[in-house]
């Protein structure tokens, strides 16, 4: 009983999270397709960042 | 700094999208009309759900159901019951010359804030048994005119795309970008087969790497944009898994480049896989997709964006955005380079 | 570049190959397995299920006996090739041999395919006109990613990543086209997709020829 309340609750969330991304025009889905372009980004210089440290203490030990 | 200019120009640019592309407003739309469809010889009053319009505020609103180019029904009444709703009265005529049954009327409302916006098959005028099959009386025939045209910068209202529209800058410029990358590096490719000097394949390398962050940020900004529009992350959709396709091709790139450590032999078979690749490539992005029918605007009846439909105020931000994040995606490859640059020397020093 | 050498090198080719029995007869028999496993789990095949199967025995059946072509020499071989050949006249051979190889390779399955569960083509000129142009296609990129996995580390598995995507544009072409001759679809665009069929084996061994004496220096 308890178990279907729980899951009613997350269907009822979760269409209401999907109407919330859906009001004022989808104005929501602009927002999100600039923040997983955003997201790529950091990654890409998280990336390049840890590649970076490698080779300076690769320098550096050799050194 | 030598060279930060065209840095500066890709971040200030990228910024202007960013500021422009969320702020300018969409032109006013109609979401919804209800009753959608009527039969001849009655009256009706047709609830109108806008977007972005001022009905109550502006107050001498104009409402006509168009049949073709010369008949129309103006409005018998017309009330706002706020910005956002209007409601108008319409005397349907006894009947209409047409083949079919039902005529789809499309809505075209005008006032002196909106000025004019039109709703196609907006209304559906079902033939009465009885009618006959001629334009009787009640239609108008005389021109549409004195519609209001506000000035200012608003972007085109699409019904199912509504403020969606604004991902043309960032998902389709993408694209557009990942190409010019892509051609930068086959570009690379060519030049180091012709000159065997290892930087070129770097470069190339350089150029590849970034396209391909490109392409899978595409996939996945399209598959948010499809989840918003069409209701589901990946589809059946021609484009979609042609890029994909794409993808794969460009993730056996790197998979090729890890395969040998001699640093002559893989320039020279990553050069020579990113040139067949990309040769195998254009029909795949530019050809195939044309033939078939596609999810994608412009496609199949979808509200389209390409062509003729590429507004004039879209193109003042989508031509910037491509530049933009072609100018960021360099700045990226070049930071990859220079890394591989010093990587280099250092492993060839010691 | 000689007309009569690439024959020459072309006849050499396939002498080799029927010396070899077991390389043709494994691939008939991988066919006739494969369909055969097809026919019982199926019970029967229906024409889409047909077309898929066909192309799917052709991409592997393809990819393994292709893979061989230019791994089955030894370097030393090559290097003597090297002194006697222009690599272009080289490369030709070895192309038309693989596309022979592969239309070979399609009349086994499709033989095989029929015995086992009927001939559902309606349109037979443009099942094997088609089939024929796309395989052209087909062994160009095989043969080009078998000489790159050659001038590699000559890895395998490397080959089949390198090999499935790139012949996806023109399988999924072929797909239609079979689709089409098949009745399973009715597409009046079917000429259309036989051009760029064209388009794309003219293209693809063009930038092999281009291609190939770049890395066969190695």
């Amino acid at each position: 009983m308890l178990l279907l309340a729980c899951d009613a609750g997350i269907l009822s969330a979760q269409s209401a999270s999907v109407d919330f991304l859906r009001s004022t025009g989808k104005i929501y889905a602009v927002v999100a397709v600039i923040v997983v372009i955003f997201a790529g980004i950091v990654i890409f210089l998280f990336r390049l960042d840890n590649k970076l440290t490698k080779l300076e203490n690769q320098i550096k030990n050799e050194q | 700094m030598k060279g930060i200019w065209w840095k500066l120009a890709g971040a200030i640019l990228f910024l202007y999208v960013l500021i422009g592309g969320i702020t300018v407003p969409l032109k006013p739309g109609i979401t919804e009309v209800s009753p959608s469809h009527g039969y001849t010889g009655t009256q009706v009053q047709l609830d109108i759900t806008g977007y972005n319009t001022h009905f109550a505020a502006a107050g001498d609103n104009r409402a006509w159901l168009k049949l073709d180019s010369v008949l129309s029904i103006p409005h018998s009444a017309i009330t706002a019951d706020d910005d956002n709703r209007l409601k108008a009265n319409f005397v349907l005529p006894q009947g209409f010359a047409s083949g079919d049954q039902t005529a789809p009327l499309t809505l075209i409302i005008d006032n002196s804030m909106d000025g004019v916006f039109v709703q196609p098959n907006a209304f559906f005028l079902t033939r009465d048994t009885t009618s006959n099959n001629v334009n009787s009386g009640g239609w108008e025939s005389d021109a549409l005119k004195g519609f209001h045209h506000p000035s200012g910068l608003a972007f085109p209202y699409r019904s199912i795309l509504n403020e969606t529209i604004r991902n043309t800058f960032f998902h389709v410029a993408l694209w557009f970008a990942m190409f010019l990358l892509l051609i930068a590096g086959v570009y690379h490719a060519i030049k180091y087969l012709r000159t065997k000097d290892i930087d070129h394949d770097t470069r190339s390398a350089g150029y590849t790497r970034v396209a391909l962050l490109y392409g899978v940020l595409g996939l996945i900004t399209g598959s948010v944009w499809a989840r918003f529009t069409w209701d589901t992350f990946w589809t059946q959709d021609i484009k979609l898994n042609m890029t994909a396709i794409a993808m794969l091709i460009y993730l056996a790139y790197l998979l090729l480049r890890t395969s040998t450590e001699d640093v002559d032999k893989r320039a020279r078979l990553s050069a020579a896989y990113s040139i067949f690749a990309f040769v195998a490539l254009i029909p795949l992005v530019f050809v195939i997709p044309r033939l078939t029918d596609s999810l994608h605007p412009g496609n199949g009846g979808n509200p389209a964006l390409g062509g003729e439909d590429l507004d004039n105020t879209l193109r003042l931000f989508f031509y910037p955005s491509i530049i933009a994040l072609t100018l960021l995606g360099v700045w990226m490859a070049s930071l990859l380079i220079r890394y591989e640059r010093l990587r280099y020397k250092w492993t060839f020093k010691t | 570049m000689n007309i009569v050498r690439i024959k020459d090198i072309f006849v050499k080719d396939v002498t080799i190959e029927l010396r070899q029995k077991y390389a043709v007869g494994g691939i008939a028999l991988f066919a006739a397995t494969v369909v055969f496993i097809m026919y019982k789990s199926f019970n029967n095949i229906n024409p889409r299920e047909w077309t898929i199967l066909l192309w799917i025995i052709m991409l592997f059946a393809g990819l393994n006996a292709i893979v061989k072509s230019f791994l089955q020499e030894k370097k030393e071989t090559y290097l003597y090739y090297f002194t006697l050949f222009d690599p272009l006249e080289l490369i030709i051979a070895r192309l038309f041999y693989n596309y022979l190889f592969m239309l070979l390779l399609f009349c086994v399955v499709v033989f095989f395919l029929s015995l086992f569960s009927g001939y559902p083509v309606k349109d037979s000129a443009l099942f094997f006109g088609g089939s024929a142009l796309g395989l052209f296609g087909i062994s160009v990129i095989f043969t080009f990613v078998s000489v790159i996995t050659a001038s590699g580390q000559g890895n395998t598995t490397l080959m089949s990543v390198l090999a499935l995507p790139l012949v996806l544009p023109s399988v999924l072409l072929l797909l239609k086209v079979t689709a089409v001759s098949v009745r399973l679809i009715s597409d009046t665009a079917v000429t259309e997709d036989l051009w760029m069929l064209a388009g794309v084996d003219l293209l693809l061994s063009g930038v092999l020829m281009w291609l190939f004496p770049v890395l066969w220096k190695s």
